[in-house]
């Protein structure tokens, strides 16, 4: 009744939403996963190809090929179920995500079989057992094993169990590493260790002769696939490819070929029992409420205030020089900041940021992921910077200059006395805009290993999979933050204009 | 006091002077009269090294400014031509205020920065020149709460806080509204009377020109068509471009 008192067109709005659900649910009840891989013949398999070896990874001769052993099983398990293996790259953080979306019908790229994971997707029987290895630089005497860590810095894989490992440890600094491998940063002497898994380790630090193995394998888990919850057909279809491909022996040589079969994976065929142990690592942080994340996340967020805050002074200073030498420069040094100019603004800052961290060392420049967060994000504003002042420069008017130099004002004089302060004042309200921009771009910085907001987010997010509701509190501290400053931004435009 | 002599000078194709002399004796007050774009803010704008002329010479002062046919003139160029913006003032049509000042700031801008005067002499100085042109209550205002014709009047009270000999009026009273005209007309008026300033104005006032000129010049197309007391030239001027040219002017 209340229904058909509705003003009609919330009337039809909701009608709209009712049939819509309505097609969304018989849509979900259609065909199931299984019978739509066989359908399309092919088997969409989430993976970080940019993870690297010897999990899945571009064949450096043929980059549209891939190799790896996990790449080896994507195409047995294909080939068992009658079609073909496509892998849809994926951001690591973003494997269990992408596979809620519908993005790929698995996920499978060293997603370690954990509780928190298995609240949200279904996980197969075990592929392989893994463990951690503790690395080290070659003149390494501190550290022994694992125990020897406190008041280290150690580099780990976001969302892995070394994670939880180290953490009963206490007073172990964590950096989490997603993009690119922890090892170039300890040989540089940024981290004190490694801890990662056993085959990652295996193919990226045992043959690195800056480095060493210290201590034994530690900790025992086990990769298994991921798939969605309602897709319970298509794991019991897989679980029964992966134990076929265990007794024949063809996973035994899938492993064997890539030099990671030992004696710890024939825990392989006591699956079940193995998984649970695995799990009872992981005691974290699942049903903690979400205030339990919010220090960190504050900490966080103090750290993008501070590196906002020194990237912009040092933009700014930069800035100002570069639009001097632009404009009044000789012809060589207007030319190299003109250009300086073009090249920052016609490049992307993450590439910038690569370039900074991880290309100057190469040149024997290394720098903390603090410095070059600051110099890559103020290098890169320095360039906007520029522009804003030499616009803010030449929007004086010409009368300006020749009223101060009829005065006798020496030029330098009639530009900082009275160009520059009018300059400044047309110019505030563009940089206070690039300032909140700024503010909302320093979260780039979080690929180079700087924990700022966005980082603790990730690594939050990928530790317990609550991307959803951590999503909105990091977005709300974001917005807390920016929103003031864009309205102080906006009323000082509207007093500058006021008073001209 | 100022001397021109075979001035040349031409933006881009267009050759505006060629063979300009014009002399201002010191106490002399010269009217520049003549057609828009015949060259008389030119002309003002050449004297103070605002403007690079090709050929002829300026003397202000016993200052030679030379040709300067180049955008950069060396160091002494440069410090030549400020010792001949501080020997002369210069008043803008549009006034060109500093707007981020005070009008107090405005007028004590230049002799404390540049001529080195403290401050609070400055600023005594200072009031006494607004009190003289009826603004010292606007002391501490901005000039955009100013009328047209009281930003004008500040802009002459800062060019004669730098104690010039001799000023360069560039149509002071083009860009006001007619009934602040007046105020403006009495302080040049008031200087030239009071103080004997050897003056230079471009101006379309002819009742002024005619009443406190001691010399018109007449331009046309970059040229003086001729020059004399304003009687001659207001009442039998010698020549038809003259005559055009006022009976254009009075008759609006
Ligand atoms: N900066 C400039 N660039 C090019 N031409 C100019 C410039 N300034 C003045 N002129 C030209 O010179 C001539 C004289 O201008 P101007 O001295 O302003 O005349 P007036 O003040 O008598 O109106 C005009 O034809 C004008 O177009
Ligand atoms: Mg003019």
């Amino acid at each position: 009744m209340l229904l058909f008192s509705m003003p009609s067109r919330l009337l039809r709005t909701v009608l709209a939403l009712f049939f819509f659900l309505l097609a969304a649910a018989s849509a979900n009840a259609a065909p199931s996963t299984l019978d739509t891989i066989k359908q399309r013949g092919v088997l969409l398999w989430g993976c970080d190809i940019a993870g690297g070896a010897p999990l899945a990874f571009p064949d450096p001769k043929d980059p549209s090929r891939l190799l790896g052993f996990e790449a080896d099983i994507a195409e047995a398990i294909a080939r068992e179920l009658g079609v073909r293996a496509q892998v849809v790259q994926t951001e690591w953080d973003s494997l269990v995500p992408g596979l809620e979306r519908g993005n790929y019908d698995i996920a499978m790229n060293g997603l370690e079989i954990i509780p928190e994971r298995q609240k949200r997707v279904l996980m197969s029987r075990p592929y392989y057992v893994y463990t951690l290895q503790l690395v080290v630089r070659k003149d390494e005497t501190r550290i022994n094993s694992i125990a020897d860590l406190k008041g280290m810095t150690v580099g780990t894989l976001a969302g892995a169990m070394a994670d939880s490992l180290l953490r009963k440890i206490g007073g172990v600094t964590l950096k989490s590493y997603s993009a690119v491998w922890p090892y170039d940063d300890l040989a540089l002497g940024r981290i004190d260790a490694a801890f990662l898994d056993t085959p990652i380790t295996a193919y990226y630090a045992k043959p690195d002769k800056r480095l060493k193995y210290v201590g034994p394998p530690e900790g025992e888990g086990f990769y298994g696939i991921a798939i969605r919850k309602d897709d319970r057909e298509l794991k019991q279809a897989i679980d029964k490819v992966i134990d076929k491909l265990l007794r024949t022996g063809e996973l035994k040589n899938i492993y064997d070929k890539w030099d990671l079969w030992d004696k710890t994976q024939t825990k392989l065929f006591e699956t079940a029992a193995a998984t649970d142990t695995a799990s009872k690592l992981r005691t974290d942080s699942d049903e903690a409420p979400l205030s339990t994340f919010l220090p960190s996340l504050l900490k966080g967020a103090g750290m993008t205030v501070v590196l906002s805050i020194i990237s912009m002074a040092l933009a700014i200073g930069l800035g100002i020089c570069l639009a001097f030498l632009r404009m009044y420069g000789p012809g060589a040094l207007s030319a190299a900041s003109a250009v300086y100019i073009e090249v920052y603004r016609g490049t992307p800052l993450l590439i910038q940021l690569f370039i900074i961290y991880y290309g100057l060392p190469n040149i024997g420049i290394v720098l903390s992921p603090f410095a070059a967060a600051i110099i890559g994000l103020g290098m890169n504003y320095a360039a906007y910077e520029a522009e804003v002042y030499r616009g803010g420069i030449e929007a004086v008017p010409k009368g300006q200059m020749e009223a101060a130099l009829s005065l006798g004002m020496p030029r330098l004089l009639a530009l900082r006395r009275i160009i520059l302060p009018q300059a400044f004042r047309i110019s505030l309200p563009a940089v206070t805009n690039d300032f909140i921009a700024l503010f909302k771009d320093s979260s780039i910085v979080s690929v180079i290993a700087m924990v700022e907001l966005t980082k603790t987010y990730s690594i939050l997010a990928a530790t317990t999979l609550r991307y959803f509701e951590l999503g909105l509190v990091v977005a709300l501290l974001y917005f807390g933050m920016s929103w003031p400053l864009s309205i102080m931004a906006r009323r000082l435009e509207r007093k500058l204009k006021g008073h001209k | 006091m100022i001397k021109i002599r075979n001035l040349y000078k031409s933006f881009g194709n267009h050759k505006l002077f060629q063979g300009i002399d014009l002399e201002v004796k010191k106490g002399e007050v010269i009217v520049l009269i003549g057609p828009s774009g015949s060259g008389k803010s030119t002309l003002l704008r050449c004297i103070n090294g605002l403007e690079h002329f090709e050929q002829g010479e300026i003397d202000v002062a016993e200052i030679a400014l030379h040709s300067l046919n180049r955008s950069r003139p060396s160091r002494e160029d440069a410090e030549a031509i400020r010792q001949v913006r501080l020997k002369v003032g210069m008043v803008f049509q549009q006034f060109n205020l500093f707007p981020h000042m005070t009008v107090l700031e405005n007028v004590v801008e230049a002799p404390v920065r540049v001529l080195g005067i403290d401050r609070g002499t400055a600023e005594k100085d200072a009031l006494s020149f607004l009190r003289r042109i009826n603004l010292e209550s606007k002391a501490l205002a901005r000039p955009a709460t100013l009328s047209g014709g009281e930003q004008q009047r500040v802009a002459i009270a800062r060019a004669l806080a730098m104690r010039p000999q001799a000023m360069l009026f560039d149509e002071p009273t083009a860009s006001l509204d007619p009934e602040t005209v007046g105020d403006v007309l009495a302080v040049i008026r008031d200087l030239v009377y009071q103080e004997g300033m050897t003056t230079l104005i471009s101006t379309h006032e002819m009742g002024f020109a005619r009443e406190i000129a001691h010399e018109v010049v007449v331009f046309d197309k970059g040229e003086i068509v001729e020059q004399g007391p304003p009687e001659s030239i207001f009442t039998s001027p010698g020549q038809e471009r003259t005559r055009t040219f006022l009976r254009r002017v009075l008759a609006k």
